[in-house]
Protein backbone atom coordinates (compact mmCIF):
# COMPACT_ATOMS: atom_id res chain seq x y z
CA UNK A 1 0.00 0.00 0.00
CA UNK A 2 2.86 2.37 0.80
CA UNK A 3 4.03 2.08 -2.78
CA UNK A 4 0.94 4.06 -3.79
CA UNK A 5 1.94 7.73 -4.21
CA UNK A 6 -0.35 9.91 -2.10
CA UNK A 7 -0.85 12.36 -4.91
CA UNK A 8 -2.46 9.72 -7.08
CA UNK A 9 -5.72 10.90 -8.57
CA UNK A 10 -6.85 7.32 -8.81
CA UNK A 11 -9.18 6.84 -5.84
CA UNK A 12 -9.08 3.09 -6.27
CA UNK A 13 -12.86 2.88 -6.63
CA UNK A 14 -14.43 0.40 -8.99
CA UNK A 15 -18.05 0.43 -9.98
CA UNK A 16 -19.54 -3.04 -9.72
CA UNK A 17 -23.14 -3.94 -10.40
CA UNK A 18 -25.02 -5.15 -7.34
CA UNK A 19 -26.07 -8.16 -9.40
CA UNK A 20 -22.45 -9.32 -9.58
CA UNK A 21 -22.07 -8.88 -5.85
CA UNK A 22 -25.25 -10.87 -5.21
CA UNK A 23 -23.85 -13.62 -7.41
CA UNK A 24 -20.61 -13.54 -5.44
CA UNK A 25 -22.55 -13.73 -2.17
CA UNK A 26 -24.48 -16.74 -3.46
CA UNK A 27 -21.25 -18.43 -4.51
CA UNK A 28 -19.64 -17.75 -1.15
CA UNK A 29 -22.68 -19.31 0.48
CA UNK A 30 -22.36 -22.36 -1.76
CA UNK A 31 -18.62 -22.49 -1.09
CA UNK A 32 -19.06 -22.65 2.65
CA UNK A 33 -21.79 -25.26 2.28
CA UNK A 34 -19.68 -27.46 0.09
CA UNK A 35 -16.64 -27.11 2.37
CA UNK A 36 -18.85 -28.24 5.19
CA UNK A 37 -20.11 -31.15 3.10
CA UNK A 38 -16.56 -32.23 2.28
CA UNK A 39 -15.40 -31.99 5.86
CA UNK A 40 -18.31 -34.06 7.11
CA UNK A 41 -18.09 -36.65 4.36
CA UNK A 42 -18.76 -40.17 5.63
CA UNK A 43 -15.82 -41.40 3.51
CA UNK A 44 -13.48 -39.81 6.05
CA UNK A 45 -14.59 -42.06 8.87
CA UNK A 46 -11.88 -44.15 10.42
CA UNK A 47 -9.03 -42.34 8.68
CA UNK A 48 -6.12 -40.65 10.41
CA UNK A 49 -7.03 -37.01 10.01
CA UNK A 50 -4.40 -35.14 12.03
CA UNK A 51 -2.99 -33.07 9.19
CA UNK A 52 -6.34 -33.02 7.43
CA UNK A 53 -7.93 -31.36 10.45
CA UNK A 54 -5.28 -28.67 10.51
CA UNK A 55 -5.88 -27.95 6.85
CA UNK A 56 -9.64 -27.91 7.41
CA UNK A 57 -9.17 -25.41 10.20
CA UNK A 58 -7.24 -23.08 7.91
CA UNK A 59 -9.77 -23.55 5.12
CA UNK A 60 -12.69 -22.77 7.41
CA UNK A 61 -10.96 -19.61 8.64
CA UNK A 62 -10.39 -18.45 5.10
CA UNK A 63 -13.96 -19.18 4.05
CA UNK A 64 -15.28 -17.22 7.00
CA UNK A 65 -13.04 -14.29 6.12
CA UNK A 66 -14.16 -14.40 2.49
CA UNK A 67 -17.73 -14.37 3.76
CA UNK A 68 -17.07 -11.28 5.88
CA UNK A 69 -15.35 -9.47 3.03
CA UNK A 70 -18.16 -10.36 0.63
CA UNK A 71 -20.71 -8.98 3.07
CA UNK A 72 -18.71 -5.79 3.42
CA UNK A 73 -18.71 -5.35 -0.36
CA UNK A 74 -22.39 -4.68 -0.21
CA UNK A 75 -22.13 -2.07 2.51
CA UNK A 76 -22.55 1.54 1.44
CA UNK A 77 -22.42 4.71 3.53
CA UNK A 78 -25.79 6.14 4.64
CA UNK A 79 -24.65 9.35 2.91
CA UNK A 80 -25.84 7.88 -0.38
CA UNK A 81 -29.40 8.04 0.92
CA UNK A 82 -28.93 11.25 2.91
CA UNK A 83 -27.67 13.19 -0.11
CA UNK A 84 -30.80 12.38 -2.06
CA UNK A 85 -32.89 13.39 0.95
CA UNK A 86 -31.03 16.70 1.25
CA UNK A 87 -32.12 17.58 -2.27
CA UNK A 88 -35.70 16.71 -1.37
CA UNK A 89 -35.60 18.96 1.69
CA UNK A 90 -34.74 21.95 -0.53
CA UNK A 91 -37.73 21.01 -2.61
CA UNK A 92 -39.87 20.77 0.54
CA UNK A 93 -38.68 24.24 1.59
CA UNK A 94 -40.06 25.62 -1.63
CA UNK A 95 -43.34 23.74 -1.32
CA UNK A 96 -44.04 24.55 2.31
CA UNK A 97 -42.51 28.06 2.20
CA UNK A 98 -40.80 27.23 5.49
CA UNK A 99 -37.14 27.80 6.25
CA UNK A 100 -35.55 24.48 7.08
CA UNK A 101 -32.04 23.66 8.27
CA UNK A 102 -31.20 20.04 7.67
CA UNK A 103 -28.49 18.71 9.97
CA UNK A 104 -26.98 15.42 8.89
CA UNK A 105 -24.92 13.26 11.24
CA UNK A 106 -23.28 9.88 10.85
CA UNK A 107 -23.36 9.86 7.05
CA UNK A 108 -20.45 7.42 7.04
CA UNK A 109 -22.45 4.72 8.86
CA UNK A 110 -22.30 1.58 6.75
CA UNK A 111 -25.42 -0.27 5.69
CA UNK A 112 -26.30 -3.03 3.24
CA UNK A 113 -27.02 -1.58 -0.21
CA UNK A 114 -30.23 -3.60 -0.41
CA UNK A 115 -31.40 -2.04 2.84
CA UNK A 116 -30.26 1.45 1.87
CA UNK A 117 -32.26 1.28 -1.37
CA UNK A 118 -35.41 0.48 0.55
CA UNK A 119 -34.85 3.23 3.11
CA UNK A 120 -35.19 6.24 0.84
CA UNK A 121 -38.98 6.18 0.51
CA UNK A 122 -39.83 5.65 4.17
CA UNK A 123 -37.30 8.26 5.26
CA UNK A 124 -38.63 10.72 2.70
CA UNK A 125 -42.09 10.10 4.09
CA UNK A 126 -40.99 10.85 7.64
CA UNK A 127 -39.08 13.94 6.48
CA UNK A 128 -42.03 15.25 4.51
CA UNK A 129 -44.27 14.89 7.52
CA UNK A 130 -41.74 16.66 9.70
CA UNK A 131 -41.42 19.54 7.23
CA UNK A 132 -45.09 19.72 6.37
CA UNK A 133 -46.79 19.25 9.70
CA UNK A 134 -44.14 19.17 12.41
CA UNK A 135 -42.37 22.42 11.71
CA UNK A 136 -44.41 25.55 12.24
CA UNK A 137 -44.52 28.50 9.88
CA UNK A 138 -42.11 31.38 10.49
CA UNK A 139 -44.60 33.54 12.39
CA UNK A 140 -45.79 30.73 14.60
CA UNK A 141 -42.19 29.86 15.44
CA UNK A 142 -41.35 33.43 16.41
CA UNK A 143 -44.52 33.66 18.51
CA UNK A 144 -43.47 30.45 20.29
CA UNK A 145 -40.08 31.97 21.05
CA UNK A 146 -38.19 29.68 18.65
CA UNK A 147 -35.69 30.57 15.99
CA UNK A 148 -37.07 31.57 12.62
CA UNK A 149 -35.59 28.57 10.87
CA UNK A 150 -36.95 25.12 11.62
CA UNK A 151 -34.45 22.36 12.17
CA UNK A 152 -34.59 18.74 11.09
CA UNK A 153 -31.86 16.42 12.29
CA UNK A 154 -31.11 13.31 10.28
CA UNK A 155 -28.69 11.10 12.17
CA UNK A 156 -27.40 7.58 11.62
CA UNK A 157 -25.27 5.49 13.95
CA UNK A 158 -24.43 1.87 14.42
CA UNK A 159 -25.65 0.25 17.63
CA UNK A 160 -24.52 -3.36 17.82
CA UNK A 161 -25.66 -5.14 14.67
CA UNK A 162 -28.30 -2.49 14.04
CA UNK A 163 -28.24 0.91 12.42
CA UNK A 164 -30.26 3.55 14.18
CA UNK A 165 -31.61 6.38 12.06
CA UNK A 166 -33.18 9.36 13.76
CA UNK A 167 -35.36 11.99 12.13
CA UNK A 168 -35.93 14.75 14.64
CA UNK A 169 -37.62 18.11 14.21
CA UNK A 170 -38.02 21.01 16.61
CA UNK A 171 -41.60 21.72 15.61
CA UNK A 172 -44.88 21.63 17.47
CA UNK A 173 -44.90 17.95 18.37
CA UNK A 174 -47.66 15.38 18.14
CA UNK A 175 -51.16 16.42 19.17
CA UNK A 176 -51.77 13.95 22.00
CA UNK A 177 -55.43 14.86 22.51
CA UNK A 178 -56.38 14.40 18.90
CA UNK A 179 -54.49 11.16 18.45
CA UNK A 180 -55.87 9.75 21.71
CA UNK A 181 -59.43 10.73 20.72
CA UNK A 182 -59.15 8.88 17.41
CA UNK A 183 -57.38 5.91 19.02
CA UNK A 184 -60.24 5.61 21.52
CA UNK A 185 -62.83 5.90 18.80
CA UNK A 186 -61.06 3.07 16.95
CA UNK A 187 -61.06 0.93 20.07
CA UNK A 188 -57.30 0.87 20.62
CA UNK A 189 -57.84 2.20 24.15
CA UNK A 190 -60.76 2.34 26.55
CA UNK A 191 -62.46 5.73 27.12
CA UNK A 192 -60.79 6.13 30.52
CA UNK A 193 -57.43 4.70 29.57
CA UNK A 194 -54.47 7.09 29.60
CA UNK A 195 -51.73 5.24 27.69
CA UNK A 196 -48.06 5.95 28.09
CA UNK A 197 -46.84 8.31 25.33
CA UNK A 198 -44.63 5.62 23.75
CA UNK A 199 -47.62 3.25 23.64
CA UNK A 200 -49.95 5.92 22.28
CA UNK A 201 -47.60 7.00 19.49
CA UNK A 202 -47.38 3.43 18.31
CA UNK A 203 -51.03 3.45 17.18
CA UNK A 204 -50.27 5.87 14.37
CA UNK A 205 -48.54 2.95 12.63
CA UNK A 206 -51.59 0.74 12.87
CA UNK A 207 -53.14 0.01 9.51
CA UNK A 208 -56.53 1.62 9.37
CA UNK A 209 -55.54 4.44 11.66
CA UNK A 210 -56.61 7.07 9.20
CA UNK A 211 -53.83 9.57 9.01
CA UNK A 212 -56.05 12.11 7.34
CA UNK A 213 -57.82 12.71 10.62
CA UNK A 214 -54.68 13.32 12.60
CA UNK A 215 -53.76 16.96 12.33
CA UNK A 216 -50.24 16.70 13.56
CA UNK A 217 -46.66 16.10 12.72
CA UNK A 218 -47.14 12.57 11.54
CA UNK A 219 -50.25 12.92 9.48
CA UNK A 220 -49.45 12.01 5.94
CA UNK A 221 -50.41 12.96 2.50
CA UNK A 222 -50.22 10.21 -0.04
CA UNK A 223 -48.39 7.31 1.51
CA UNK A 224 -49.68 6.46 4.96
CA UNK A 225 -47.70 5.76 8.08
CA UNK A 226 -48.72 2.13 7.84
CA UNK A 227 -46.71 1.86 4.62
CA UNK A 228 -43.65 2.97 6.55
CA UNK A 229 -44.51 0.28 9.04
CA UNK A 230 -44.75 -2.34 6.30
CA UNK A 231 -41.29 -1.40 5.00
CA UNK A 232 -39.90 -1.72 8.50
CA UNK A 233 -41.39 -5.19 8.85
CA UNK A 234 -39.82 -6.22 5.53
CA UNK A 235 -36.44 -4.92 6.71
CA UNK A 236 -36.83 -6.58 10.14
CA UNK A 237 -36.66 -3.13 11.68
CA UNK A 238 -38.40 -1.33 14.52
CA UNK A 239 -39.80 2.18 14.84
CA UNK A 240 -39.94 4.29 17.95
CA UNK A 241 -41.59 7.71 18.25
CA UNK A 242 -40.99 10.27 20.91
CA UNK A 243 -42.68 13.63 21.05
CA UNK A 244 -43.07 16.57 23.41
CA UNK A 245 -45.77 19.14 22.77
CA UNK A 246 -44.17 22.34 21.52
CA UNK A 247 -40.70 20.84 21.37
CA UNK A 248 -40.81 18.58 18.38
CA UNK A 249 -40.94 14.94 17.41
CA UNK A 250 -38.32 12.27 17.10
CA UNK A 251 -38.80 9.21 14.93
CA UNK A 252 -36.15 6.50 15.37
CA UNK A 253 -35.73 3.60 12.99
CA UNK A 254 -33.70 0.57 14.04
CA UNK A 255 -32.62 -1.63 11.14
CA UNK A 256 -30.23 -4.60 10.89
CA UNK A 257 -26.99 -3.68 9.08
CA UNK A 258 -27.33 -6.58 6.66
CA UNK A 259 -30.24 -8.68 5.54
CA UNK A 260 -28.01 -11.40 4.16
CA UNK A 261 -26.58 -12.87 7.34
CA UNK A 262 -28.24 -13.31 10.67
CA UNK A 263 -26.88 -14.43 14.02
CA UNK A 264 -29.25 -17.20 15.09
CA UNK A 265 -29.71 -20.06 17.45
CA UNK A 266 -30.95 -23.24 15.82
CA UNK A 267 -33.83 -25.18 17.36
CA UNK A 268 -35.29 -28.55 16.49
CA UNK A 269 -38.90 -29.62 17.00
CA UNK A 270 -39.67 -33.06 15.63
CA UNK A 271 -38.04 -33.21 12.21
CA UNK A 272 -38.27 -29.47 11.58
CA UNK A 273 -35.48 -27.00 12.17
CA UNK A 274 -36.13 -23.43 13.22
CA UNK A 275 -33.75 -20.50 13.56
CA UNK A 276 -34.32 -17.54 15.86
CA UNK A 277 -32.37 -14.26 15.85
CA UNK A 278 -30.13 -14.35 18.89
CA UNK A 279 -31.17 -10.93 20.18
CA UNK A 280 -34.79 -11.93 20.89
CA UNK A 281 -33.86 -14.95 23.01
CA UNK A 282 -33.96 -14.04 26.67
CA UNK A 283 -33.53 -17.43 28.27
CA UNK A 284 -33.56 -21.18 27.76
CA UNK A 285 -35.30 -23.21 30.44
CA UNK A 286 -35.72 -26.89 31.23
CA UNK A 287 -38.80 -26.69 33.46
CA UNK A 288 -40.05 -29.29 35.94
CA UNK A 289 -43.57 -30.59 35.67
CA UNK A 290 -44.71 -28.27 38.50
CA UNK A 291 -43.57 -25.26 36.55
CA UNK A 292 -45.98 -25.95 33.72
CA UNK A 293 -49.62 -24.96 33.98
CA UNK A 294 -52.56 -25.94 31.86
CA UNK A 295 -55.67 -23.73 31.74
CA UNK A 296 -58.60 -25.63 30.27
CA UNK A 297 -60.91 -22.66 30.83
CA UNK A 298 -58.84 -20.53 28.46
CA UNK A 299 -58.72 -22.61 25.26
CA UNK A 300 -56.27 -25.07 26.79
CA UNK A 301 -53.68 -22.37 27.14
CA UNK A 302 -50.41 -23.53 28.67
CA UNK A 303 -48.21 -21.37 30.86
CA UNK A 304 -44.64 -21.53 32.07
CA UNK A 305 -43.99 -20.39 35.64
CA UNK A 306 -40.64 -18.69 35.60
CA UNK A 307 -39.48 -16.94 38.77
CA UNK A 308 -42.99 -15.84 39.66
CA UNK A 309 -44.08 -14.65 36.21
CA UNK A 310 -46.43 -16.59 33.98
CA UNK A 311 -45.29 -16.84 30.40
CA UNK A 312 -47.68 -18.11 27.73
CA UNK A 313 -46.41 -21.18 25.88
CA UNK A 314 -46.76 -21.18 22.11
CA UNK A 315 -46.50 -24.63 20.56
CA UNK A 316 -45.16 -24.30 17.05
CA UNK A 317 -46.90 -27.45 15.79
CA UNK A 318 -50.24 -26.07 16.99
CA UNK A 319 -49.53 -22.59 15.68
CA UNK A 320 -48.88 -24.07 12.26
CA UNK A 321 -51.99 -26.26 12.55
CA UNK A 322 -50.09 -29.52 12.50
CA UNK A 323 -51.21 -30.92 15.83
CA UNK A 324 -54.34 -31.13 17.90
CA UNK A 325 -55.18 -28.81 20.75
CA UNK A 326 -56.60 -29.90 24.04
CA UNK A 327 -57.17 -33.53 24.95
CA UNK A 328 -54.75 -36.12 23.69
CA UNK A 329 -52.02 -33.61 22.87
CA UNK A 330 -48.46 -34.64 23.47
CA UNK A 331 -46.67 -33.51 26.63
CA UNK A 332 -44.74 -30.25 26.41
CA UNK A 333 -41.32 -30.91 24.83
CA UNK A 334 -38.47 -30.77 27.35
CA UNK A 335 -36.83 -27.44 26.51
CA UNK A 336 -38.53 -24.05 26.53
CA UNK A 337 -36.96 -21.09 24.81
CA UNK A 338 -38.21 -17.74 26.09
CA UNK A 339 -38.40 -14.84 23.66
CA UNK A 340 -38.91 -11.15 24.28
CA UNK A 341 -41.57 -9.61 22.09
CA UNK A 342 -43.39 -6.28 22.03
CA UNK A 343 -46.46 -8.03 23.45
CA UNK A 344 -44.52 -9.61 26.31
CA UNK A 345 -42.47 -12.79 26.62
CA UNK A 346 -43.53 -16.08 25.06
CA UNK A 347 -42.09 -19.55 25.61
CA UNK A 348 -41.62 -21.98 22.74
CA UNK A 349 -41.12 -25.66 23.49
CA UNK A 350 -38.52 -27.50 21.39
CA UNK A 351 -36.92 -30.92 21.46
CA UNK A 352 -33.37 -29.68 21.13
CA UNK A 353 -31.30 -26.51 20.99
CA UNK A 354 -28.59 -27.22 18.42
CA UNK A 355 -26.17 -24.35 18.25
CA UNK A 356 -25.60 -20.72 17.47
CA UNK A 357 -24.44 -19.74 14.02
CA UNK A 358 -24.36 -17.09 11.35
CA UNK A 359 -26.93 -18.17 8.80
CA UNK A 360 -27.42 -17.11 5.21
CA UNK A 361 -30.92 -15.70 4.80
CA UNK A 362 -33.07 -16.53 1.80
CA UNK A 363 -36.43 -14.89 1.21
CA UNK A 364 -39.56 -17.03 1.08
CA UNK A 365 -40.76 -16.90 -2.51
CA UNK A 366 -43.38 -18.70 -4.54
CA UNK A 367 -45.07 -21.54 -2.70
CA UNK A 368 -43.17 -20.74 0.48
CA UNK A 369 -44.46 -17.16 0.66
CA UNK A 370 -47.54 -18.35 2.54
CA UNK A 371 -45.59 -19.56 5.59
CA UNK A 372 -46.72 -17.43 8.49
CA UNK A 373 -44.57 -15.88 11.21
CA UNK A 374 -41.31 -16.25 9.35
CA UNK A 375 -38.63 -13.89 8.05
CA UNK A 376 -37.31 -16.39 5.56
CA UNK A 377 -35.23 -19.52 5.23
CA UNK A 378 -31.85 -19.92 6.82
CA UNK A 379 -29.18 -21.99 5.12
CA UNK A 380 -27.12 -23.66 7.81
CA UNK A 381 -23.46 -24.58 7.54
CA UNK A 382 -24.46 -28.22 7.27
CA UNK A 383 -26.53 -27.54 4.15
CA UNK A 384 -29.76 -27.94 6.08
CA UNK A 385 -32.58 -25.43 5.87
CA UNK A 386 -34.27 -23.88 8.89
CA UNK A 387 -37.23 -21.55 9.06
CA UNK A 388 -36.37 -18.22 10.68
CA UNK A 389 -39.13 -17.40 13.15
CA UNK A 390 -40.56 -13.92 13.52
CA UNK A 391 -41.34 -13.99 17.22
CA UNK A 392 -43.38 -10.78 17.10
CA UNK A 393 -45.86 -12.32 14.70
CA UNK A 394 -45.80 -15.61 16.60
CA UNK A 395 -46.74 -13.77 19.79
CA UNK A 396 -49.37 -11.66 18.05
CA UNK A 397 -50.88 -14.70 16.34
CA UNK A 398 -50.98 -16.71 19.54
CA UNK A 399 -52.69 -13.89 21.43
CA UNK A 400 -55.70 -14.03 19.12
CA UNK B 1 -25.18 -39.51 -9.91
CA UNK B 2 -28.16 -41.73 -9.33
CA UNK B 3 -29.50 -44.00 -11.98
CA UNK B 4 -32.60 -41.86 -12.35
CA UNK B 5 -30.60 -38.70 -12.82
CA UNK B 6 -28.45 -40.43 -15.42
CA UNK B 7 -31.54 -41.57 -17.31
CA UNK B 8 -32.83 -38.06 -17.14
CA UNK B 9 -29.59 -36.63 -18.41
CA UNK B 10 -29.79 -39.00 -21.35
CA UNK B 11 -33.40 -38.04 -22.00
CA UNK B 12 -32.52 -34.35 -21.95
CA UNK B 13 -29.47 -34.80 -24.15
CA UNK B 14 -31.54 -36.72 -26.62
CA UNK B 15 -34.12 -33.97 -26.38
CA UNK B 16 -31.48 -31.32 -26.97
CA UNK B 17 -30.34 -33.16 -30.09
CA UNK B 18 -33.91 -33.43 -31.24
CA UNK B 19 -34.46 -29.83 -30.25
CA UNK B 20 -31.71 -28.72 -32.61
CA UNK B 21 -33.36 -30.65 -35.38
CA UNK B 22 -36.65 -29.06 -34.41
CA UNK B 23 -35.12 -25.62 -34.64
CA UNK B 24 -33.98 -26.43 -38.14
CA UNK B 25 -37.61 -27.11 -38.92
CA UNK B 26 -38.46 -23.68 -37.49
CA UNK B 27 -40.53 -25.23 -34.77
CA UNK B 28 -40.25 -23.86 -31.29
CA UNK B 29 -39.85 -24.90 -27.69
CA UNK B 30 -43.54 -24.22 -26.96
CA UNK B 31 -44.43 -27.53 -28.55
CA UNK B 32 -41.90 -29.52 -26.50
CA UNK B 33 -43.09 -31.36 -23.44
CA UNK B 34 -41.26 -33.28 -20.75
CA UNK B 35 -43.31 -36.35 -20.02
CA UNK B 36 -43.28 -38.25 -16.76
CA UNK B 37 -45.02 -41.17 -15.14
CA UNK B 38 -47.39 -41.24 -12.19
CA UNK B 39 -48.58 -44.79 -11.52
CA UNK B 40 -49.66 -45.96 -15.00
CA UNK B 41 -50.56 -42.50 -16.25
CA UNK B 42 -48.36 -40.27 -18.35
CA UNK B 43 -48.25 -36.54 -17.81
CA UNK B 44 -46.40 -33.72 -19.52
CA UNK B 45 -45.24 -30.20 -18.72
CA UNK B 46 -43.98 -27.61 -21.18
CA UNK B 47 -40.19 -27.88 -21.42
CA UNK B 48 -39.94 -24.08 -21.23
CA UNK B 49 -40.62 -24.00 -17.47
CA UNK B 50 -38.27 -26.87 -16.63
CA UNK B 51 -34.90 -25.65 -15.37
CA UNK B 52 -33.39 -28.99 -14.42
CA UNK B 53 -34.10 -32.51 -13.27
CA UNK B 54 -32.41 -33.89 -10.18
CA UNK B 55 -32.49 -37.16 -8.30
CA UNK B 56 -34.27 -37.30 -4.98
CA UNK B 57 -32.56 -35.15 -2.37
CA UNK B 58 -32.76 -34.94 1.36
CA UNK B 59 -36.06 -33.22 2.12
CA UNK B 60 -36.27 -30.86 5.08
CA UNK B 61 -39.73 -30.29 6.49
CA UNK B 62 -41.28 -26.84 6.58
CA UNK B 63 -44.42 -26.04 8.57
CA UNK B 64 -47.53 -24.23 7.34
CA UNK B 65 -47.61 -25.91 3.92
CA UNK B 66 -50.34 -27.89 2.23
CA UNK B 67 -49.99 -31.67 2.76
CA UNK B 68 -48.74 -32.21 -0.79
CA UNK B 69 -45.73 -29.97 -0.22
CA UNK B 70 -43.26 -32.37 1.38
CA UNK B 71 -40.72 -29.76 2.42
CA UNK B 72 -37.74 -28.04 0.87
CA UNK B 73 -34.40 -29.05 -0.57
CA UNK B 74 -31.22 -27.06 -0.69
CA UNK B 75 -30.12 -27.22 -4.30
CA UNK B 76 -26.72 -25.53 -4.55
CA UNK B 77 -27.74 -22.79 -2.16
CA UNK B 78 -31.26 -22.38 -3.50
CA UNK B 79 -34.14 -23.32 -1.24
CA UNK B 80 -36.76 -25.08 -3.34
CA UNK B 81 -40.13 -26.37 -2.12
CA UNK B 82 -41.04 -29.87 -3.31
CA UNK B 83 -44.55 -30.82 -4.33
CA UNK B 84 -45.44 -34.49 -4.46
CA UNK B 85 -47.40 -34.89 -7.71
CA UNK B 86 -49.20 -38.02 -6.45
CA UNK B 87 -50.46 -36.21 -3.35
CA UNK B 88 -51.32 -33.12 -5.37
CA UNK B 89 -53.62 -35.22 -7.55
CA UNK B 90 -55.09 -37.15 -4.66
CA UNK B 91 -53.34 -40.37 -5.70
CA UNK B 92 -51.96 -42.97 -3.36
CA UNK B 93 -48.61 -42.07 -1.76
CA UNK B 94 -45.69 -44.30 -2.61
CA UNK B 95 -42.22 -44.57 -1.09
CA UNK B 96 -39.54 -42.88 -3.16
CA UNK B 97 -37.14 -45.18 -5.02
CA UNK B 98 -34.12 -44.75 -7.26
CA UNK B 99 -36.31 -43.87 -10.24
CA UNK B 100 -38.07 -41.08 -8.35
CA UNK B 101 -36.95 -37.70 -9.65
CA UNK B 102 -37.61 -34.05 -9.02
CA UNK B 103 -38.53 -31.84 -11.95
CA UNK B 104 -37.42 -28.33 -11.02
CA UNK B 105 -39.59 -25.71 -12.67
CA UNK B 106 -39.51 -21.94 -12.79
CA UNK B 107 -43.10 -20.79 -12.44
CA UNK B 108 -43.83 -17.08 -12.03
CA UNK B 109 -40.19 -16.36 -11.14
CA UNK B 110 -40.10 -18.88 -8.31
CA UNK B 111 -38.57 -22.34 -8.36
CA UNK B 112 -40.63 -25.34 -7.38
CA UNK B 113 -39.81 -29.03 -7.58
CA UNK B 114 -42.31 -31.66 -8.66
CA UNK B 115 -41.73 -35.18 -7.31
CA UNK B 116 -42.71 -37.76 -9.94
CA UNK B 117 -42.31 -41.53 -10.29
CA UNK B 118 -39.85 -41.07 -13.15
CA UNK B 119 -39.34 -38.99 -16.26
CA UNK B 120 -39.98 -40.57 -19.64
CA UNK B 121 -38.76 -38.36 -22.44
CA UNK B 122 -39.10 -35.04 -24.18
CA UNK B 123 -41.73 -35.08 -26.90
CA UNK B 124 -42.68 -32.63 -29.55
CA UNK B 125 -46.45 -32.35 -29.64
CA UNK B 126 -47.72 -29.78 -32.17
CA UNK B 127 -50.89 -27.88 -31.20
CA UNK B 128 -52.85 -29.83 -33.82
CA UNK B 129 -52.20 -33.00 -31.82
CA UNK B 130 -53.42 -31.46 -28.56
CA UNK B 131 -57.02 -31.91 -27.62
CA UNK B 132 -57.74 -28.83 -25.51
CA UNK B 133 -61.49 -28.69 -25.08
CA UNK B 134 -62.34 -27.80 -21.52
CA UNK B 135 -64.00 -30.93 -20.23
CA UNK B 136 -61.78 -31.12 -17.16
CA UNK B 137 -62.09 -29.33 -13.88
CA UNK B 138 -65.37 -28.55 -12.22
CA UNK B 139 -65.64 -24.81 -12.77
CA UNK B 140 -62.62 -22.53 -12.68
CA UNK B 141 -59.44 -23.19 -14.56
CA UNK B 142 -58.39 -26.80 -14.98
CA UNK B 143 -54.95 -28.09 -14.09
CA UNK B 144 -55.08 -29.92 -17.41
CA UNK B 145 -54.33 -27.76 -20.40
CA UNK B 146 -55.01 -30.51 -22.89
CA UNK B 147 -54.47 -34.10 -23.95
CA UNK B 148 -51.52 -34.65 -26.24
CA UNK B 149 -51.63 -37.54 -28.73
CA UNK B 150 -48.54 -39.00 -30.30
CA UNK B 151 -49.44 -42.05 -32.33
CA UNK B 152 -50.88 -44.53 -29.87
CA UNK B 153 -49.59 -42.66 -26.85
CA UNK B 154 -51.56 -40.18 -24.81
CA UNK B 155 -50.02 -37.63 -22.51
CA UNK B 156 -51.97 -35.45 -20.08
CA UNK B 157 -50.54 -31.94 -20.39
CA UNK B 158 -50.53 -29.84 -17.23
CA UNK B 159 -51.08 -26.14 -16.68
CA UNK B 160 -48.22 -25.46 -14.26
CA UNK B 161 -49.69 -22.15 -13.10
CA UNK B 162 -52.74 -24.00 -11.78
CA UNK B 163 -50.56 -26.86 -10.56
CA UNK B 164 -48.56 -24.64 -8.21
CA UNK B 165 -51.53 -22.55 -7.12
CA UNK B 166 -53.46 -23.38 -3.96
CA UNK B 167 -56.63 -24.24 -5.81
CA UNK B 168 -58.25 -27.60 -5.28
CA UNK B 169 -57.62 -29.77 -8.29
CA UNK B 170 -59.05 -33.13 -7.36
CA UNK B 171 -59.43 -34.93 -10.64
CA UNK B 172 -62.43 -36.98 -11.62
CA UNK B 173 -61.55 -40.60 -10.87
CA UNK B 174 -62.80 -41.89 -14.21
CA UNK B 175 -60.82 -39.40 -16.20
CA UNK B 176 -59.27 -41.72 -18.70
Amino acid sequence: MSAQPETSTDTGLVRVSSEKISRLMDLVGELSLSVSETVHSPDLQGLDLASFDAAVHRLTMIVREVQDVATELRLVPMDDVFKRLRRMVRELERQTKKKIDLVIEGGDTAIDKLVADKLYDPLLHVLRNAADHGLEGTEERIAAGKGERGQIRLAASQVGSEVRIIVEDDGRGLARDKILAIARKRGFFGPEEEPEPSVLWRVIFEPGFSTAEVVSNLSGRGVGMDVLNATMVALRGRIAVDSTAGNGTRVSLFIPVSLAFLDCIILRLGATLFAVPIDVVSEIARPDREELMHVSADQNRELLKLRGTMIPIVRLDEFFNEATHGEGRKPVPPILVVFNTATGPIAIPVDEVLDRQQVVMKPLVGKLASVRASWGCALLGTGEVALVLDCERLAAGAAK
Amino acid sequence: MTEAAQLTEDALNAAAARGDAAFADADNVDDMYLTFALADEEYGVGIGVVTEIVGMQRIMSVPDMPHYVKGVINLRGKVIPLMDARLRFGMEERPYDDRTVVIVMDVADALIGLIVDGVSEVLEIPPSQVDAHGQFGKGGRSVISGIGKIGERVSILLDVQVLVSDSDISLPADML
